[in-house]
């Protein structure tokens, strides 16, 4: 597996990670009922009901748990610019007042709007259409749920995070594992020292590229 | 308390939370219930556990979960990861680099064109300049080209991707506002396309004038001659004439014979049906007899990286613009193409689809969790009356119409310098545009006014948008700068980098003037 994961640190992150790994299908999963949808409409001219709806209940869920998985795996936007100069003891102290910030959050989310998610779940309110599925009963305690488990990751990723050393911060989220993925034909395909920039895919034009490519060498 | 220290204190309280490097979404968040306290004060917020004002958090946030066009966001990253993950992009860039190699300047060219390519089948900025930076910067340095010139035009065009249409920005932008997301695609286009044009003609200017910048590669035997270019151009386009006809013909037959014909099915009818075939048969004619077999291959043969692209551009932008589906439908349609390009070129394993997936899932979760803190805060602070009083404010300054737009253009580069656009647009939109509304609308612009309240909206999306597009480039965060460096070569500098995009950052800004004195641009297909 060429994707380079945050490790998993502590049991929160663990329970995280194998939530995610069944969830990061949604968004395929959601392409394929739209294909489906897009199909009976088109070429069967017998649209359904359901595929908008679901689409929309199922995406809902993707944006809780990917908040959960991005947060586990520390690639939610911020900004490092003072961050990185500033020494260790001041690092911690940051992480401290971002940690309780985000509980306050957390906390203040959960403790208004309780006793409204908790109704819709009991009486299994639908959206109030056709189809109808139960996207107010689900969608509305899952964003508590979720945002209190965000809440408590920040704090696992403060204790596990402690003394580890940042060390040389990517400048950009993720682009090291979509450079390695890019990079390893690219890269074997380069003649040592050379900058040609082509896998074997195209033999033919790259042969083409060949030649001057040795003329500037 | 009142509104303008609650104002001071959001506006403090971000840079400093910024600053310590709190996550963005979240320090929206607890600024919502920052200013929610001050607003209410913490008894009748925390008096009753589970009820109290502190609720419209929840609706907020649930209100973004129930947008079906938000949808389409996953979609797009979704197909954006699968693209950067196929070589469809390294076929197309050979094809244009063997038609465009003798030209001077040509690889720079190409990548623009390239770019804007890729900037029509999907809407996310970072892989496409990521790509380009492995694809076309190794080529252009070897080359020879001025290092400037090549890594200003690799991460200027590779911005595009947010500004022509399908663009992730004028979605949020759509929902945001209530703009209809149909209509910023449709005068988004346009302004797009200036901004790729004038890249594309500074290149081809500067190199002319400074042939030493884009050295012209030494001749060599496959390189396509002009006549050659002549035929196998023409030969490309009735290939692609005479299989749309043909494709008509069979979607027509089917029809009929399946008995789904009814008063709303558009071309099925037989008269239609015997001239699709004729021009089908004609064309096909036409090139084994008249261009001969031999040619017509070789002339696919140099074309055939383009279609698949264009066709995945078509499939898009042609549901969208066509009325056939909505911009979520054809992100998943969009998807599914370039899924089954990948399959069709033998490229497919499980395991490109579970990184793809998981990357759309990584990337998901960071955009929406922004989304989430900003619409919470952009709640509570409009509940406390914010946007009015900064309305109020800025109206009460009695300043010119063309200054008030200004200082928000203003606003708009300084805070793109440091910011995310998608703070940016849920945060501070949701306070400049009641105010643009409010200004006469026939002093917007220079030629004459804009005639309706939604012109006014898309109008100020694209305005927007081109911001955006300098916000990319701009230092110290200018995003493209970043996704560059992490593929350049080591030698190259970020100090360098931001230097090469002077020019391009130049080009931004005289187009955005110019949308800005001619609004008018924005509204041609509206």
């Amino acid at each position: 597996m060429t994707v380079v994961e945050h490790e998993t640190t502590g049991p929160l992150d663990k329970l995280i990670w194998a939530i995610s790994r069944v969830t990061m299908w949604l968004p395929a999963f959601i392409v394929a009922i739209i294909l489906f949808e897009v199909v009976l409409r088109y070429v069967f001219q017998r649209p359904t009901l359901w595929v908008n709806e679901t689409s929309l209940w199922v995406a809902g869920a993707v944006y809780m748990f990917a908040g959960l998985y991005s947060m586990q795996q520390r690639s939610h936007i911020r900004i490092f610019i003072l961050y990185d100069l500033a020494p260790r003891w001041l690092r911690r102290t940051f992480d401290v007042i971002s940690t309780i910030c985000i509980c306050v959050f957390a906390f203040a989310l959960v403790w208004g709007s309780f006793d409204e998610a908790l109704e819709k779940l009991m009486t299994w309110e639908r959206f109030g259409t056709k189809f109808n599925p139960p996207i107010p009963a689900t969608i509305k305690p899952l964003i508590l749920v979720t945002t209190a488990l965000l809440a408590l990751q920040a704090i696992s990723n403060l204790i596990y995070d402690w003394n580890k050393d940042q060390g040389e911060r990517q400048f950009v989220e993720g682009i090291e594992d979509l450079l390695e993925d890019l990079g390893e034909d690219h890269l074997a395909a380069r003649p040592s020292g050379g900058a040609e920039g082509h896998s074997g895919q195209t033999p033919d034009v790259s042969q083409q590229k060949a030649k001057p490519g040795q003329r500037t060498e | 308390m009142d509104i303008g220290t609650i104002s001071l204190v959001v506006l403090m309280g971000m840079l400093v939370l910024l600053a310590i490097g709190m996550p963005l979404g979240f320090a929206s968040g607890f600024l919502a219930v920052v200013v929610m306290v001050m607003k209410f004060g913490p008894d009748l917020l925390f008096s009753n556990f589970g009820t109290g004002p502190l609720n419209l958090l929840g609706q907020r946030i649930y209100g973004i979960t129930t947008s079906y066009v938000l949808v389409s966001v996953p979609l797009f990253i979704f197909m954006a990861n699968l693209l950067e993950r196929s070589g469809i992009a390294r076929d197309m860039y050979d094809t244009l680099e063997k038609w465009m190699s003798r030209t001077r300047g040509g690889i720079a060219v190409v990548t623009a064109l390239m770019a804007v390519v890729m900037a029509a089948m999907s809407g996310i900025i970072g892989g496409e300049v990521v790509l380009l930076g492995l694809i076309a910067l190794p080529q252009m340095l070897r080359l020879g080209y001025d290092q400037n010139l090549a890594i200003g035009t690799i991460c200027a065009s590779g911005s595009l991707g947010t500004m022509i249409p399908p663009s992730i920005v004028l979605i949020f932008y759509g929902l945001i506002t209530d703009t209809s997301i149909h209509a910023l695609f449709q005068a988004a286009f346009v302004p797009g396309f200036i901004l790729a044009g004038c890249y594309i003609a500074y290149i081809l200017i500067r190199t002319n004038l400074q042939p030493h910048l884009a050295p012209l590669p030494e001749p060599r035997e496959g390189d396509l001659t002009g006549p050659q270019k002549r035929i196998y151009g023409l030969s490309l386009v009735l290939i692609i004439v005479a299989a749309a006809a043909a494709i008509m013909v069979a979607r027509g037959l089917y029809f009929n014979a399946a008995g789904l014909v009814d008063e709303d099915t558009n071309y099925a009818s037989a008269s239609y049906l015997m001239k699709a075939g004729a021009v089908s048969a004609g064309l096909v004619g036409l090139l084994v007899f008249g261009i001969g077999l031999k040619t017509a291959k070789a002339a696919w043969d140099s074309g055939k990286g383009m279609v698949a692209p264009l066709l995945v551009v078509f499939v898009v932008l042609g549901s969208i613009y066509g009325g056939v589906t909505g911009i979520t439908e054809a992100a998943g349609i969009g998807s599914v193409a370039v899924l089954l390009l990948i399959i069709i070129r033998g490229e497919f394993s499980w395991r490109i689809l579970q990184e793809a997936s998981m990357r759309t899932f990584k990337s998901t979760g960071t955009i929406m969790w922004v989304t989430i803190g900003a619409t919470a805060l952009a709640g509570a602070y409009t509940l406390s009356g914010g946007p009015t009083y900064v309305a109020n404010l800025i109206v009460g300054m009695d300043i010119s119409t063309l200054s008030v737009l200004l200082i928000m253009m203003l606003v708009f580069l300084f805070m793109g310098a440091f910011m995310d656009w998608t703070g940016i647009v849920l945060l501070v939109m949701p306070v400049f545009l009641p105010i643009v509304l409010k200004l006469p609308r026939d002093e917007l612009g220079l030629f004459g006014g804009l005639d309706s309240q939604l012109a006014v909206q898309v109008w100020f999306g694209v305005l927007f948008c081109v911001n955006m597009q300098v916000s990319f480039l701009s230092p110290p965060f200018g995003g493209a700068a970043f996704y560059l460096k992490s593929v350049a070569p080591p030698h190259i500098t970020l100090p360098q980098i931001f230097r090469s995009f002077l020019p391009f950052i130049g080009i931004q800004i005289v187009v955005l003037m110019l949308i800005l004195f001619v609004p008018q641009i924005t509204t041609l297909f509206l």
